[in-house]
């Protein structure tokens, strides 16, 4: 049997090959995916994010952690459709209309599919009509919005009024980040959450869906 | 009037065209290139030191030559002299003449990389600053050769992609003329880099009135924000940008 302390170990690593190499030999051996997730991946996950938060990782290990854990992930991900397990939550992501920047949305994205997370990302310059559109056909949990520019946070402001206008606001929770973003001005433009880091952004997430 | 200027160094040129033809007597201190990447409380700090050190008395106000420029400017206080801030996000508003100038081509050409003479010809780019910066501190600005050592060939080149490649988040670059040029060398220089990595390449007329207005006490209330001794900025979050929060 192989051991799967190597799945949790090479996720921490950001050793992709090896992370789909046990997975692909625990799945043949029928190891259970769900048990795979929650046991392996997702715990290696919060420590990649408790090490970013310590500063012993910075966004070059998070994004070799995240390679590792989308790859396992790529090769569970059908049979955990096939069994008809839930996620966590489903998740809209993107950056605000008129913003290119997507390193730090990227990082949230994947830090919330190693949670368990179902997410949708939609890229950047994301126009709200289109956040409304995608909440309209895909019926996500949360949108989750991403500036990285005092000039482009506005649209944050905007997406909101767009999702009050379709009428519907109270069908999602947003949250909202980027570095320009502030608890304040989360809490001024009626969003329901807000983390100045990735790993934070996971926490909210989990949060926002079970209450 | 008697004025004392506190400029970020982008506006070097502009700046000094300007003083030499206003009427008031202007003293200019610029500061480095790259304050907003060392995050906003760093950049913050240094703001306060200069501000603080300003000769109670001596002006009738201190000229910040700042934007909001990533929240380095929230938080700073007037002492004995009142400080007057352009309604800006950034240089750019002030490079183009008006926040609504910026603010409509800003919304139509998503992934512009502005560049002017202060862009081009000012900051120093293996300096101390440049160590300070977030992106350094956080891993983002690394050379291929570093990531390679670190993590191995395989996992740089993925790492470069991911984070190092400006082309994800830009396509063009914008040579904003501002007449202060002797030559057309910053033009030349931003269009073979553009060339180079495969962008576009716009030059437009920048506005240099908003400058002009800026040192000769021309502050109206809607393109300034004066700050009164005691009182300490903070952002709005609106189209003005900034206001005052009391002490």
């Amino acid at each position: 049997m192989v051991d799967l302390t190597q799945l949790h170990d090479a996720i921490l690593r950001g050793d992709a090959k090896k992370a789909v190499a046990v997975t692909r030999e625990a799945l043949a051996e029928n190891a259970s995916p769900t048990e795979l997730v929650s046991k392996h991946m997702i715990p290696a996950m919060d420590e990649v994010g408790r090490r970013f938060e310590c500063q012993e990782y910075f966004v070059p290990e998070l994004l070799l952690s995240a390679r590792a854990m989308k790859g396992a992930l790529e090769l569970i991900r059908p049979l955990l459709v096939e069994q008809g397990v839930a996620s966590a939550g489903r998740v809209i992501i993107g950056t605000v209309k008129g913003d290119l920047h997507d390193i730090g949305k990227n990082l949230v994205a994947s830090m919330l599919e190693g949670a368990g997370f179902e997410v949708i990302d939609l890229g950047t310059d994301v126009a709200p009509g289109k956040i409304v559109t995608e909440i309209l056909e895909r019926k996500p949990n949360i949108v989750a919005l991403s500036a990285l520019l005092t000039t482009t946070m506005p649209f944050m402001k905007s997406t909101i009024e767009e999702l009050k206008k379709a009428g519907v606001r109270e069908q999602v929770k947003v949250m909202v980040g980027g570095a320009p973003v502030t608890q304040q001005y989360a809490e001024q433009i009626g969003a329901d959450g807000y983390s100045d880091n990735a790993n934070g952004a996971v926490a909210i997430a989990r949060k926002l869906v079970s209450g | 009037m008697q004025l004392k200027l506190i400029s970020c160094e982008i506006f070097y040129r502009e700046l000094c065209a300007a003083v030499s033809r206003s009427r008031n007597t202007v003293d200019i201190e610029f500061l480095p290139k790259g304050l907003h990447d060392i995050g906003c409380a760093s950049m913050l700090a240094r703001l306060q030191e200069v501000v603080d050190r300003v000769e109670e008395g001596k002006y009738e106000a201190v000229l910040l030559g700042y934007g909001l420029c990533n929240n380095g400017i929230v938080g700073l206080t007037a002492r004995a002299t009142p400080i007057v801030i352009p309604r800006a996000h950034d240089c750019i508003t002030l490079f183009l003449g008006s926040r609504q100038r910026y603010f409509d081509y800003f919304n139509s050409h998503p992934g512009v990389f502005f560049k002017t003479t202060g862009w081009i010809e000012r900051g120093d780019s293996r300096g101390e600053l440049r160590q300070l910066s977030i992106q350094r501190r956080i891993g983002l600005d690394s050379s291929f050769e570093e990531l390679v050592e670190k993590y191995g060939e395989d996992n740089a080149r993925y790492l470069w992609d991911e984070m190092c490649d400006l082309g994800r988040n830009y396509r063009q670059l914008t040579f904003i003329e501002m007449g202060v040029e002797p030559d057309d060398r910053f033009e030349r220089q931003t269009r073979e880099e553009a060339a180079s990595r495969g962008w576009d390449f716009e030059r437009v007329k920048g506005d240099p009135s908003m400058i002009q207005r800026f040192v000769d006490g021309c502050w109206d209330e809607r393109e300034f924000l004066i700050v009164r001794p005691g009182a300490r900025v903070a952002p709005t979050y609106e189209d003005d940008i900034i206001t005052l929060d009391q002490l």
